[in-house]
């Protein structure tokens, strides 16, 4: 089976191409995270995951039209799953990245990793995925509540601390995120076609 | 110096996530930490290890001190950004010990003991090869920029995105290029049994270790704590 020199088939190339792209993504989202944090302080839970989706288009748009084989996509998303959880975000991150990942990868096969719509949106979908490390914002809240109720506080006190933590704000959340996602990604296969064809890359 | 198995590491930071989800109380969630401290000190890596302490118990402090705040706002407000930080404190200690205590080949060994596919493993073993590489050409792409009087700046994001990103890709993609053919060399490619130079193995303080951290999760859930 391994003999077999299947074209839709990871092999090594691949798995090091991904590797690299991976990397360089992952880069880009740390640096999100941080100047997320100091251009707008206490909403950057909100607006963290759009920021990395905007700048983070080019390097998406280069993995797929380098590695066009169905499972690139899933293992960038393990792989950024991994990296989340080692390095001690929720585990909820984990199961994120890998459906959406997933997700990606079976739209962009949809298009044979060619349609260049189909592309676009099996980015969104992605980066939905970079909701992950946010996540416990929302679903952890009960956690966070009960803690501070045990304490003795004023429950009052607690629901409107926390009225900006709802699904109104997951909702700008997503909102944001598609639209980032679309700028960015188009901003990227813009990209793709002013560099890396012209230098033959790709 | 006694550095636990990477498999109890990571079984550790599962057992931190754990934590959030069970909502533990306060006497759980410090007997974990030390839990947690202990391996951390023994480690060798002290220093980064009393920074976390001090952390940990200067929130545990302030939020046992903000207890009967009352209606004061301002205590109000810090009590509970204590609160909030010292919940995520046991997942960023448990992964700090993680990455700063094990090495990338122990690492590699021990995910392949644990059967994960070999691919997932060749895409890791890239990503943390290569982040120091693209911190290198950041600088230089950087310094290149300002030598032609272009800056990095808020003023044109869209440009600054395009002049640092295109580059650090163009560079990525020759590296890969490189990279596969220095690894397909060494025989990365064979099938097969890989050999490694690393050799882990559970020992039995590995085994006990696990099930020490264990304890006091089983006692919360059982009502003892």
């Amino acid at each position: 089976m391994k003999k077999m020199n299947n074209a839709n088939r990871l092999d090594v190339p691949d798995f090091i191409s991904i590797g690299i792209y991976t990397a360089i993504y992952f880069v880009l989202v740390t640096i999100a995270t941080f100047s997320s944090g100091i251009l707008f302080a206490g909403f950057a839970y909100v607006l963290l995951p759009a920021l990395a989706t905007l700048i983070s288009g080019c390097v998406y748009m280069l993995m797929v039209a380098k590695v066009p084989k169905f499972g690139a996509i899933t293992i960038m998303g393990i792989v950024m799953g991994l990296f989340f959880f080692a390095s001690g975000h929720f585990i909820l991150s984990f199961g994120a990245n890998i459906v959406c990942g997933v997700l990606a990868d079976i739209i962009c096969k949809i298009g044979k990793y060619k349609n260049k719509m189909l592309i676009l949106l099996s980015y969104i979908v992605f980066s939905f995925g970079l909701t992950g490390p946010v996540l416990p914002m929302w679903f952890m809240k009960d956690a966070y509540v009960a803690n501070l109720i045990e304490r003795g506080k004023d429950a009052a006190y607690i629901d409107a601390m926390f009225a900006s933590i709802n699904m109104g704000t997951f909702g700008i959340c997503c909102i944001a995120i598609l639209i980032c996602a679309i700028i960015g990604g188009i901003f990227g296969q813009r990209m793709m076609k002013k560099h890396f064809q012209k230098a033959g890359i790709i | 110096m006694i550095c636990l198995d990477p498999r109890v590491k990571l079984y550790l930071l599962l057992e931190a996530n754990l934590l959030l989800f069970f909502h533990v109380n306060t006497v759980t969630e410090v007997i974990i930490v030390v839990l947690f401290l202990l391996p951390f000190f023994l480690s060798g890596k002290t220093k980064s290890a009393l920074r976390f302490t001090i952390i940990y118990m200067l929130l545990l402090i302030i939020g046992m001190m903000t207890d009967s705040a009352g209606t004061n706002t301002l205590l109000n407000f810090v009590a509970m950004a204590a609160v909030g930080i010292r919940m995520i404190l046991p997942c960023l200690i448990a992964g700090a010990y993680a990455f700063s205590t094990t090495t990338p080949s122990e690492l590699f060994c021990a995910l392949r003991k644990c059967h994960i596919p070999e691919g997932i493993i060749i895409t890791c073993a890239v990503v943390i090869r290569f982040f120091p590489t693209v911190m290198e050409d950041y600088r230089q792409i950087r310094d290149g920029m300002a030598m032609r009087n272009i800056y990095i700046g808020m003023f044109h994001p869209l440009q600054s995105l395009e002049y640092v990103i295109i580059p650090l890709l163009m560079n990525g993609s020759t590296v890969a290029r490189d990279l596969s053919v220095a690894a397909l060399t060494k025989g990365i490619g064979l099938s097969g049994r890989h050999t490694s130079m690393v050799q882990i193995k559970m020992q039995i303080y590995d085994w006990i270790y696990m099930i020490i951290s264990t304890i006091p999760l089983i006692m919360f859930k059982g009502g003892f704590l």
